[in-house]
């Protein structure tokens, strides 16, 4: 299996903060990976560094073997990395299907003026990207939302639409940053079960940041711990289960506050 | 699931028929304009045809704020720096333009002639002027958001005034010859304001002696400025406009470019500013001065994108269309416009943040779609 996201040695400083330190990570194409650590490991920064919206101190990201840190988060998207947030961003005001069509727009060769005036390759791509839009939305369960406004949808849809957006892009790769976050267990049983057909479907390689650990060890083939910023352990799922410094780093805070915590952010 | 690029090609892109699709609102766009001039203008008189003028001028510079505040959400508020650069650019061109050409800075020929298509070239010059100054105020967007982006589009609007106040007199036509275009470009009329510019846009149907075709160049403009900001809302490029309105980080993480996306709605908006400028300058009873074109039209055109509703181009229209019409109809209202506007705007923002369409469009809102139910029920009813 070839290899389609490389992460090599990346380290990032807030400040006096080592946010991240010495992180590489291989990802190969529909490979099924999580990511995971005590609140403030540092996960979310390291999908930043990934996408480009944060530049690495040191180490290098690469897409499909090129190099893409230095690179603007617009032009690593298009390179076939998508993500969703953890702190949900969607473009509020539009409506739900606006949401994927734009995302999908990224894909269409027609500029300003072709736009404009409404040339036949401008309408055959616009409809491309409803149809297509529609699609994933279908797919992800949320097609008779479609007209709503994306700010009114309640919490767990929102966090499909998120994905939907994502995969509008047409990626290689997928970050996920807590894609059940706030789910209840039956929400939680459905992600699982569409995270695993996406991966088969669009033949996706995905990265997975999640707290909740049944879902992590269950669907992961691979799993990654941070802990401050240091990678702690990384390996199967089951050899991560039995790591003494992995359970030292979730049990040397008192579980009970670590879990609250995690809700809230 | 099939690929974007596998979908269009399977879609066959159609020729001729598509082709005619695209070109008809256009169309009916220059026979509205026909019928404006032609029909209502001469049955109205002068008086109301010069506020179908105003209203018409008001649309094209309101829609086009709309862009970049509207879709795009960057704060501008010095559109009138805009207008006021594609005034003068066209003054240049009508003024010593005709007096090289002809002799005298008279309109020249009849509808559609060639004093006419001068004019007209005049506007495209006017707005690709203007685009350019677009370019060079665009490019601050992309490191200042709110309040300080809005701070600098505001100096460039009094950049703009100044320079246009420094100018050297207006020459006499005796007093150009033998001056080259570029030598006589610094003579805008200074603070007096550049006078005696030909009135192509003027509210009296043509005849042969003037030939003046205004209500038909200002609605042929307000037709293509509404169909191209229509058919950029409802596209890809417009919904890219109206992501990093939304969310600029997530925006670009869906592989928006940005930046580019923001300059080019600098550009955009300032063309048909710059447009609109040209058609003002040359709009019966007008004076193309630096103080006409100040702060306070940058605001009066800020306050019509916001009252009708931020990336609502009808709601841009509707505003334009009432705040021009109404100084004109009650004199109490010229008087004491300031307050009345800062009260409404203040009601606005406590009541309907979003202005009065929002983002939607006349026809998209709830209280019009009640309404048109109503109807198609009352007919039913027998
Ligand atoms: N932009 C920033 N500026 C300064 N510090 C930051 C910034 N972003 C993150 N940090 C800090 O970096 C550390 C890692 O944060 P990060 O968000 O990556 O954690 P996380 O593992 O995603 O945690 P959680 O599980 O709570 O989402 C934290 O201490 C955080 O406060
Ligand atoms: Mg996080």
């Amino acid at each position: 299996m070839s290899e389609v996201l490389a992460a090599r040695g990346l380290s990032l400083s807030f400040g006096g903060l080592r946010a991240v330190n010495d992180f590489s990570l291989s990802l190969g194409s529909s490979d099924l990976a999580g990511l995971i650590g005590p609140n403030g490991a540092g996960k979310t920064t390291v999908f930043n560094l990934l996408t480009g919206v944060y530049q690495p101190d040191a180490g290098s990201v690469l897409l499909d073997g090129k190099q893409v840190n230095g690179k603007k988060p617009s032009q690593i998207a298009a390179a076939g990395l998508a993500r969703t947030f953890q702190n949900i961003r969607l473009f509020g005001e539009l409506s739900v299907l606006d949401n994927v069509r734009t995302a999908a727009g990224v894909r269409t060769r027609s500029g300003l003026w072709r736009s404009l005036l409404r040339t036949p390759l401008y309408l055959a791509e616009e409809r491309a990207v409803t149809e297509r839009s529609l699609e994933l939305l279908e797919l992800l369960g949320i097609a008779h939302r479609r007209e709503e406004q994306a700010r009114s949808l309640p919490y767990g849809d929102q966090r499909r639409l998120e994905i939907a957006r994502a995969l509008a892009t047409e990626p290689k790769v997928l970050l996920l940053d807590e894609p059940v976050a706030g789910m209840n267990s039956s929400e939680k049983v459905e992600m699982r079960g569409l995270i695993q057909t996406l991966r088969k479907q669009f033949d996706l390689a995905i990265l997975l940041i999640e707290h909740d650990m049944g879902l992590v060890m269950d669907i992961c083939e691979h799993i990654t711990v941070l802990d401050h910023g240091m990678t702690i352990a990384a390996g199967k799922p089951a050899a991560i289960q039995s790591n003494p410094a992995v359970i030292e780093a979730y049990l040397g805070a008192p579980e009970d506050e670590t879990t609250a915590e995690s809700e809230a952010s | 699931m099939k690929t974007i690029s596998e979908r269009t090609r399977a879609l066959h892109p159609g020729g001729l028929g598509s082709a005619l699709r695209s070109a008809w609102p256009v169309v009916a766009g220059v026979v509205v304009a026909l019928v404006l001039q032609s029909v209502l203008a001469p049955a109205v008189g002068p008086f109301a045809a010069k506020m179908v003028l105003d209203i018409g001028i008001a649309i094209v510079l309101a829609v086009s704020l709309n862009i970049v505040n509207g879709f795009a959400g960057q704060f501008s508020i010095g559109h009138a720096g805009f207008m006021m650069v594609g005034g003068y650019a066209a003054a240049i061109v009508t003024y010593y333009g005709s007096i090289k050409l002809w002799g005298s800075p008279e309109p020249h020929g009849g509808f559609l002639g060639s004093g006419d298509l001068l004019f007209l070239f005049a506007c495209v010059l006017g707005g690709c002027v203007a685009a350019l100054a677009g370019l060079v105020v665009g490019l601050p967007s992309l490191r200042l958001r709110g309040d300080y982006l809005a701070i600098v589009t505001l100096g460039f609007g009094e950049i703009m005034r100044v320079l246009a106040q420094r100018s050297k007199d207006v020459l006499y036509p005796e007093d150009v010859a033998g001056k080259s275009m570029w030598e006589v470009s610094d003579n805008l009329g200074g603070a007096l304001g550049f006078s005696g510019l030909p009135s192509y846009v003027s509210p009296t149907p043509w005849n042969e002696d003037t030939g003046h075709a205004g209500i038909f160049f200002v609605y042929l403009i307000v037709a293509i400025v509404l169909i191209s900001a229509y058919r950029l809302k409802l596209s890809s490029k417009g919904r890219a406009l109206l992501a990093v309105r939304e969310n600029e980080i997530a925006a670009e993480a869906m592989g928006i470019n940005t930046s580019r996306v923001k300059v080019a709605a600098f550009v955009m908006a300032a063309f048909f500013a710059g447009v609109g400028g040209a058609l003002f300058a040359h709009e019966f009873g007008n004076t193309l001065t630096p103080r006409e074109l100040g702060f306070q039209k940058s605001i009066d055109i800020v306050i019509m994108v916001v009252l009708g509703g931020m990336g609502s181009i009808s709601g841009a229209v509707v505003a334009a269309a009432a705040l021009t019409l109404m100084p004109e109809l009650f004199r109490e209202f010229a008087e004491y416009r300031m307050i009345i506007y800062a009260l409404a705007l203040i009601l606005v923002m406590i009541l309907r943040p979003q202005g009065l369409f929002g983002i939607k469009e006349l026809w998209e809102t709830t209280a019009w779609r009640r309404i048109r139910a109503r109807i198609v029920r009352g007919k039913e009813a027998p």
